[in-house]
């Protein structure tokens, strides 16, 4: 006899990801259809949190609960079933399963690929990786905590904006802040190279140190330091070097998408999708920064970064998995980088709830 | 974790007191022929048909030369392609399979068994009798070497003309030194010739002054092998282009990609300037751009018409192209080269492109956006984007195919009697173990034709297995990595080789990997007592209860019929497609009805 009750006839969603386009789709899922199954898979450990509050914990803030976008119980309440700590390690998008890297697959109906970014290390610096660290999660926000003593000196390398509102905090605390500047700085921002000279001032003025990647020959390498001196040591091409307490590489994001190599949908940087967040899957969508959207203003895909594109994803995915027919528009001032009257940089990038 | 070295070896001992143990038996069925096609994935993806989890299973006995001697029969130079192979193996790979992690690294496995195996090894050739028979080869690259190589073994008298100063075709003058060291090249040429084949190089064929004719080589030599490859590059079609015209002839700073790494292996000084586009999405692209780096470019950038995902190279390759700061970006045709008053290129215009449908050969399609057109800088253009053949030397009137290669009939037999082709000169650009394993299977063709009779062929051959050779624990062990060379070493010389090669422990980790697909696992229905203890222990789907199973035309089992009614239940089978080898079954069965057998496609003797 088949099993006709609701929980088996009824639709099961998978969201993986669990930052803000996944969570967003998932409460909105729930909006939509009440009786769905809707399961998010994330490798993170814990729940939804703010990451763009991270440079909090050098505030003195170092309970993890305090970063927690939802009660306890939102979870159970709202019948979302959170799989922390998982990992998917492909996709059968014909007979639509997920391949968990522990060998558990689970089915999905819709599935919603919001797995975000990671930081971007350049392919020439990741033997070095294990000497830097990262800042894509509460525990390494904590490790660098550790790492970096009361008035350390940081390293940062590239310079991102999230690297740039690490930078702002640690200044404010009274730490020392050098960045190497390079073709990354500002990212996801594209600064012209007219006005890349004011916006450096600006980062001058706020109390950074300075030096251009490209002046210096490149960064060739990251060393352990000797006894007596700073923990780590970047060399650069030139011969010259610069010691630290801690490296933190801030090069940008890139998208979070090898499990989905081979598994159909077109995948350029990020998974390629049209304007309703789709792939070319018909039962997989995309959100947040793990995929491109044609431009036709640009005429290019392109990726769109910032905390209200991604919410934005986050919610037009989830009407359009659940037979809606929305359309991604992005906020042209979600993409802006200025300058404010007083000289101070202002981005979109920052500003967030 | 690695292997303990002293375990592997008593495993080793085990395995060999096994393999004296059990008695192999030959078949020629359609169904265990049928079965290895099917099963042993990576085996059917090989154009040499080489037999990998035989020489992965050697490599985890530490018995390195048996592993490399293994290669050798169905590839002549193993430690050459355990390098530069674009691997079609690793695609078809079960471990790759969806739910099944990674694929094994078998090229680099490849690659440590010569590495590995002791000084000194002892080569195994299967000398025939001498036929007094005589065979000309044109063209000393991959299919050139492989057919003499065989045909010589066949007791022919072979002589090579190859028109450069020393043999390898696109091995010594297409790749540079870097991923294929020339010491290790000249000694692989040198085993595979030195079987008595007669090596005339800047010889060349051809109607002018001081070149050898074709037509004479056709009367003095009882048969004449075509292998010159493909080494004309493929026309950059620029938006204004005449048909048929070369639109950047004659400009100082594009260069083709063939040419430019032939003049460098030539010997001659190439240069290039700060700023490199590189136009082109396969292995030579990837060459002239790590090249172009080394020769002080500071700025790289390989531009494709598709995406990274769809390109035809190894994920190695791109990979190790990123850390020496090569940039790649995707979805771009070009259209036209921009020139400033003098001349000099100062950038390339680019129509922006979205991904289509599949094109015939598996590759994706791209198709331009009009009106997307944006424009790169750059001051040195380097086009990759294919090789032709090269059909001016011919002097005997030959039927060429529909697409401007040359046809040959099913023994490989031009339009022209007693001459024959092989290799990239009949298939169009393709790669090195694909020109190997059709050098090979002409110089089966041309044998056959000159002593009148099939002198080899493939066969299954069967081995039973006591018992089961992998353990459970292996399939989580995670694919190993090839050790490189620092980034800060690579630039200061063209020829520092960047793969360092697999240690013993990584090699033996990663042989652990292989599931050893070879290994069929077959119910007893009649022994069997349905008790299902092998259901329940197996970790996939792999064991089934099935009514009827397909047999295909040519006897060889297709589908399962399955059915969950214990009713109809005609037989428990064992799906040796989704079966990882694991054994599970196998340890549990009360009756010991499971059966192990290791099935092979080998070349035998008639």
């Amino acid at each position: 006899m088949p099993d006709t009750t609701p929980a088996a006839t009824a639709p099961h969603y998978v969201i993986i990801g669990v930052g803000v386009s996944g969570s967003q789709a998932a409460a909105e899922l729930r909006d939509h259809d009440r009786t769905a199954r809707i399961t998010i898979i994330t490798a993170s450990r814990l729940p939804f949190y703010q990451r763009y509050d991270l440079p909090r914990v050098f505030n003195g803030v170092h309970d993890w609960r305090t970063f927690m976008v939802h009660q306890p119980g939102y979870y159970s309440d709202n019948r979302i079933t959170l799989r922390r700590d998982t990992r998917v390690g492909g996709i059968d998008a014909k007979n639509r399963l997920l391949h968990l890297t522990h060998k558990e697959t689970v089915h999905y109906d819709k599935l919603l690929v919001a797995s975000g970014g990671r930081p971007y290390v350049p392919e020439h610096l990741v033997d070095y990786r294990r000497l830097m660290f990262g800042w894509g999660s509460f525990e390494d926000a904590m490790a660098v905590r550790q790492a970096l003593p009361d008035g350390g000196h940081a390293l940062l390398l590239g310079g991102d904006m999230i690297g740039l509102d690490l930078a702002r905090t640690l200044i404010a605390t009274g730490h020392r802040v050098t960045l190497v500047a390079g073709e990354h700085s500002f990212w996801p921002h594209q600064v012209p190279a007219t006005e890349r000279p004011k916006y450096l001032a600006a980062l001058q003025a706020l109390g950074l140190e300075l030096l251009e990647e490209g002046d210096l020959g490149g960064i060739v390498a990251v060393e352990q330091s000797v006894a007596g001196l700073p923990a780590r040591r970047v060399v650069f091409g030139d011969g010259s070097d610069l010691h630290g307490d801690v490296v933190m590489p801030f090069f940008g994001l890139a998208p979070q998408v090898e499990f989905m190599a081979g598994a159909g949908p077109d995948i350029e940087r990020g998974l390629l999708v049209q304007r309703s967040l789709r792939t070319t899957d018909e039962h997989i969508y995309a959100a947040g920064n793990v995929c491109q959207i044609w431009s036709e203003k640009d005429r290019r895909y392109k990726f769109y970064n910032g905390w209200k594109n991604v919410r934005l994803m986050g919610s037009v995915a989830a009407a359009n998995m659940t037979g809606g027919s929305d359309e991604f528009r992005s906020n042209p001032d979600a993409e802006a980088l200025r300058l404010d009257d007083q000289g101070r940089i202002q981005s979109p990038f920052w500003e967030y709830q | 974790m690695l292997g303990d070295p002293s375990g592997r070896r008593a495993d080793s001992v085990q395995a060999r007191a096994s393999d004296a143990s059990a008695e192999p038996y030959w078949s020629d069925d359609p169904r265990d022929v049928g079965w290895v096609k099917e099963n042993v994935p990576c085996q059917t993806a090989c154009p040499a048909s080489t037999n990998i989890p035989a020489y992965i299973r050697a490599i985890y006995e530490e018995r390195y030369g048996k592993a490399y001697e293994i290669n050798r029969e169905a590839n002549v130079l193993p430690g050459v392609l355990g390098r530069i192979c674009s691997r079609p193996c690793e695609p078809a790979c079960r471990h790759g399979w969806s739910g099944n992690g990674e694929s094994v690294s078998i090229c680099h496995l490849k690659r440590s068994a010569g590495d590995l195996k002791g000084t000194g090894h002892r080569i195994t050739e299967n000398l025939y009798a001498p036929t007094g028979k005589r065979v000309a080869i044109i063209g000393a690259g991959p299919a050139g070497v492989a057919a003499a190589h065989d045909l010589s073994l066949l007791g022919h008298d072979v002589v090579i003309y190859e028109r450069e100063e020393v043999p390898g075709g696109m091995l010594r003058y297409g790749i540079p030194e870097f991923r294929l060291p020339r010491d290790l090249l000249t000694l692989e040429l040198h085993n595979a010739l030195r079987l008595g084949v007669t090596l005339k190089t800047g010889v060349s064929i051809g109607n002018g002054r001081g070149e050898t004719r074709l037509f004479s080589l056709l009367d003095d030599y009882d048969a004449v092998l075509l292998a010159t490859g493909c080494m004309l590059p493929s026309l950059l079609p620029l938006r204004d282009a005449a048909k048929g015209a070369d639109p950047v002839k004659g400009l100082k700073d594009v260069e083709y990609g063939l040419d430019f790494l032939v003049d460098l292996h030539r010997g001659e000084s190439k240069r290039v300037g700060r700023r490199v586009a590189v136009v082109g999405a396969g292995f030579t692209a990837l060459d002239c751009a790590r090249v172009s780096r080394r020769l002080g470019a500071e700025e790289v950038t390989i531009h494709i018409r598709t995406t990274e995902e769809y390109i035809p190279v190894t994920y190695d390759e791109i990979f190790e192209a990123k850390r020496e700061n090569v940039k790649i970006k995707g979805l771009r045709t070009p259209v036209s080269v921009k020139l400033d008053d003098n001349g000099r290129l100062i950038g390339v215009e680019f129509v922006q492109n979205r991904l289509g449908g599949w094109r015939a050969g598996g590759r994706r399609q791209a198709i331009p956006i009009e009106g997307s057109e944006f424009i790169e800088p750059c001051d040195t253009l380097i086009v990759a984007i294919g090789q032709i053949t090269e059909n001016d030397f011919l002097d005997v009137k030959v039927e060429m195919a529909r697409d401007g290669n040359i046809r040959i009939a099913g023994n490989g037999m031009t339009s022209v009697p007693k001459l024959f082709a092989a290799g990239d000169y009949v298939k169009g650009a393709s790669t090195v173990i694909e020109a190997i394993g059709h050098g090979r299977e002409i110089a089966n063709e041309v044998d056959a034709w000159l002593i009148g009779q099939k002198r080899r062929r493939q066969r299954v051959r069967v081995t039973p297995v006591e018992a089961p050779e992998r353990e459970r624990a292996w399939d989580f062990v995670a694919r190993q990595h090839m050790p490189t060379l620092p980034l800060g070493e690579r630039m200061k010389q063209m020829g520092e080789e960047v793969e360092q090669g697999l240690t013993r422990d990584l090699a033996a980790e990663e042989s652990k990997r292989c599931y050893l697909c070879s290994l069929r696992y077959e119910i007893d229905v009649d022994r069997c007592i349905y008790c299902r203890a092998c259901i329940e222990v197996a970790p996939r789907n792999c064991i089934k209860l099935v009514e009827d199973v397909e047999v295909k035309h040519d006897g060889s089992y297709g589908a399962l019929k399955e059915t969950k009614d214990w009713n109809q239940v005609a037989a428990i089978w064992i799906d040796n497609n989704e079966c990882i080898r694991c054994g599970a079954c196998f340890m549990v069965c009360p009756v010991k009805c499971i059966s192990i057998s290791r099935c092979e496609i080998v070349t035998a003797d008639v």
